[in-house]
């Protein structure tokens, strides 16, 4: 046998490189509209990446099954998929890859750097791009800025998902009237949150909405308390919370802080009407109430919900259910659904395919009302581009189970609060 | 033969961006980006043998700076050397710490760390450069911004820095500079005793590295439009320059290059699309189970 040596390394590694660099094999195929979909789907974020994925290719197969853009002599939809890895630059990377390969639209792609850096991709090269999810507002505020600035001559970038200081204002508007319906006023909310990227942006957008909403009930603004994420031990924290006498604890969790911080609520005996979480993962998910069981009873958290009012969303969750081996519709695999039926309605309304601009026209006339998740009306796109319609719900744990409980029309059983004392 | 070698490589690399698609741009961009980074390590970590496992941090300042500095109206051509200079400035104060106490190998990968990870707090917690939320740069295309609305500008302009920290790691190596700085990697006591000033060689060659390293920084920031505190002051991005120099040869003048060839590719998600989505759509029943639900990181988004 021959040694190794560098140099045969290297030819190696550059015949390999060609050959997986190089282009695929010529397919046959019938003509398809191709949608790019970029998701974080290894890395940190793999699982509601993953979740996505499979909501868009869901959708796409519906779509298909029904016939396809029915106004365009039933045209298939094709998904392309791409992984960012849960980096920023991978978002560019993939972008530019699904688009060489003949995408005609974006969509993408759950963390907010990946998201805005294929959107540099979409305003380069000219390609329609609806975000399913990212929350950040100057992804789309900074390109409608440059548009109307005269930098660029036309956005083409639009989201439907809730914007960060939507979730913080929704969550306000929702405590002061669920607080109002209960007749109840708590004139001490505590806000704890684990600190970091997200919990921090939750909790300032919270913060900051309170102070423009200036309602009847109290947040104690100077006493916000804060934990390193992840923690080992939150028994500090909600000593420190229990000293300020709270009627109301208003957590930020993630699903690992609130397995610890119900329980340690629980052992602290604190004497407070309820749980109420402005947004965030960790008391809603299957696996979340298995383990927490009656501490996360009556524990309320407002975020983006599906709508089971909707038979077809009962559906579709079923289907969920199956294909991703017992996990719930949520809030990843919703909103990737919904940017799926959104472009198909978009490609109806379209005059020419062949046209991103005419694409982005029929974007911004958007007036859709099929989608599976809770909206506040129907799905359009406002001067930004992003969706109003598209907003949180207040979500409920009621007998082991995740129910939305406001606002009213969303509502499938009526809240229970102040909590019944143990 | 050399010089005709290497002029022939870089008539290739001009004349590629003519016939390479989109993708493979983008592909090659990232390649000379992280070359240029690995070849500015290279002069501390590579020539001086001193292992700064914190490199993220000058990327991180040199990134917001310019980002923060056309938020006031001044253009990141100009923003990048300012960047630049307060990356140095970081470097000279690690640089001191590290040198004049005389940490060696294990110790200085925890005094580089240690920095970078003050950085990422720091940046994590001040609203005034976004906090935790980081920076959003708003897509313009417009030169005067660093932006550019043809893929091929940022090509060139990756190219040119890394002929840029190519050039300069040449010139050094050619010089007494050069030669103290292996000195020093080989055997710091014997150089010392020979009267070669170590200390003062080694901050200049930790200076000069965060010097480059700022000025990837901007380019970080107007290539990818945003700037998070855990992606560019993180561990990560500091193991992804290193690990090109170690793979390519580090202390060698091509090394950081050669290692930016083999492991850029590598590194961008290899997922033949149609195969993957075909499978997924037809046999659903066959896709790997999930992992299960609880103590996995968020399922909501990040920001």
């Amino acid at each position: 046998m021959t040694r190794l040596t560098r140099r045969t390394f290297l030819k190696i590694a550059v015949g390999g490189a060609a050959v997986v660099g190089g282009p695929g094999a010529p397919r046959a195929q019938a003509k398809t509209f191709k949608i790019g979909a970029v998701h974080p789907v290894t890395g940190p974020l793999a699982e509601p990446g993953q979740a996505c994925r499979l909501g868009a290719q869901m959708a796409v197969e519906a779509v298909n099954a029904a016939g396809g853009i029915k106004g365009k002599g039933g045209l298939k939809l094709e998904l392309l998929v791409g992984d960012t890895q849960t980096k920023p630059e991978n978002g560019r990377v993939e972008a530019e890859r699904v688009v060489n390969q003949g995408a005609q639209m974006l969509l993408g792609s759950f963390d907010s750097g990946s998201t805005n850096a294929m959107v540099s991709v979409a305003q380069q090269k000219r390609v329609p791009f609806l975000i399913d999810i990212a929350a950040a507002d100057p992804i789309t505020a900074n390109v409608a800025k440059s548009v109307k600035e005269g930098q660029q001559k036309v956005q083409y970038v639009y989201r439907n998902f809730p914007t960060a200081s939507s979730f913080g204002r929704k969550a306000v508007q929702y405590f002061t009237e669920i607080f109002a319906e209960a007749k109840v006023t708590p004139k001490r909310v505590v806000l704890m949150y684990c600190n970091d990227l997200f919990g921090q942006s939750q909790s300032r957008g919270f913060l900051a909405a309170y102070k423009v909403a200036k309602p009847a009930w109290t947040l104690l603004e100077d006493d916000v308390i804060a934990w390193p994420e992840p923690p080992s031990d939150l028994s500090t924290e909600v000593s420190k919370a229990k000293a300020l006498k709270p009627d109301v604890i208003s957590p930020i969790t993630r699903p690992a802080s609130a397995q610890l911080l119900l329980p340690e609520i629980r052992k602290q005996r604190l004497d407070i009407l309820g749980i109420i979480g402005p947004g965030s993962p960790g008391f809603y998910e299957a696996g979340q109430i298995a383990v927490l069981k009656d501490d996360v009873e009556y524990a309320m958290v407002s975020n983006p919900w599906a709508n089971f009012k909707n038979p077809r969303t009962n559906q579709v969750a079923d289907e969920y259910k199956k294909r991703s081996h017992g996990k719930t519709f949520d809030t990843n695999s919703g909103y990737s659904y919904d940017a799926i039926l959104v472009i198909a309605d978009v490609l109806e309304r379209a005059t020419n395919l062949d046209d991103a601009d005419a694409i982005v026209d029929a974007l911004k006339t958007t007036n859709y009302t099929g989608g599976l998740m809770q909206y506040a009306g129907p799905i359009h796109f406002n001067e930004l581009g992003d969706n109003p319609n598209a907003v949180t719900t207040m979500t409920q744990i009621l007998g082991q189970k995740a129910v939305a409980v406001w606002p009213r029309e969303a509502a499938l059983q009526k809240f229970v609060f102040p909590r019944p004392r143990a | 033969m050399k010089w005709a070698l290497g002029l022939t490589a870089l008539a290739v690399l001009l004349g590629l961006p003519t016939v390479l698609s989109g993708y493979a741009v983008t592909i090659f961009v990232l390649i000379f980006f992280y070359a240029f980074l690995a070849q500015a390590w290279n002069i501390v970590g590579g020539y001086a043998g001193q292992l700064s496992a914190g490199h993220a941090a000058f990327v991180g300042v040199g990134g917001y700076t310019a980002a923060l500095l056309l938020d006031r109206g001044i253009t990141p051509w100009l923003g990048m050397l300012v960047g630049a200079a307060l990356a140095a400035v970081l470097g000279s104060i690690i640089g001191y710490l590290g040198f004049r106490f005389g940490l060696r190998g294990f110790y200085l990968v925890l005094l580089t760390v240690a920095f970078a990870e003050v950085c990422r707090i720091l940046a994590s917690n001040i609203d005034a450069v976004g906090g935790a939320v980081g920076l959003y740069i708003t897509f313009t295309g417009n030169p005067r911004q660093f932006q550019f609305q043809d893929q091929r500008a940022y090509y060139y302009l990756a190219l040119a820095l890394m002929l840029l920290g190519t050039g300069v790691v040449a010139l050094i190596e050619r010089r007494r500079f050069g030669i103290y700085l292996t000195a020093i990697r080989e055997d710091e006591g014997a150089c010392e005793a020979l009267g070669v000033p170590t200390f003062k060689y080694k901050m200049l060659a930790m200076v000069v590295s965060a010097f480059l390293t700022g000025l990837g920084g901007t380019f970080y920031a107007f290539y990818l439009f945003s700037l998070q505190p855990n992606t560019v002051f993180g561990i990560p991005l500091s193991v992804e320059i290193i690990i090109r120099a170690v793979i390519g040869g580090a202390g060698t003048l091509l090394g950081p290059i050669l290692g930016s060839f083999i492991l850029t590719p590598l590194g961008v998600p290899i997922s033949p699309p149609h195969h993957q989505a075909r499978l997924a759509m037809t046999a659903p029943e066959k896709r790997t189970a999930p992992a299960p639900i609880s103590n996995r990181p968020p399922t909501r988004p990040a920001a």
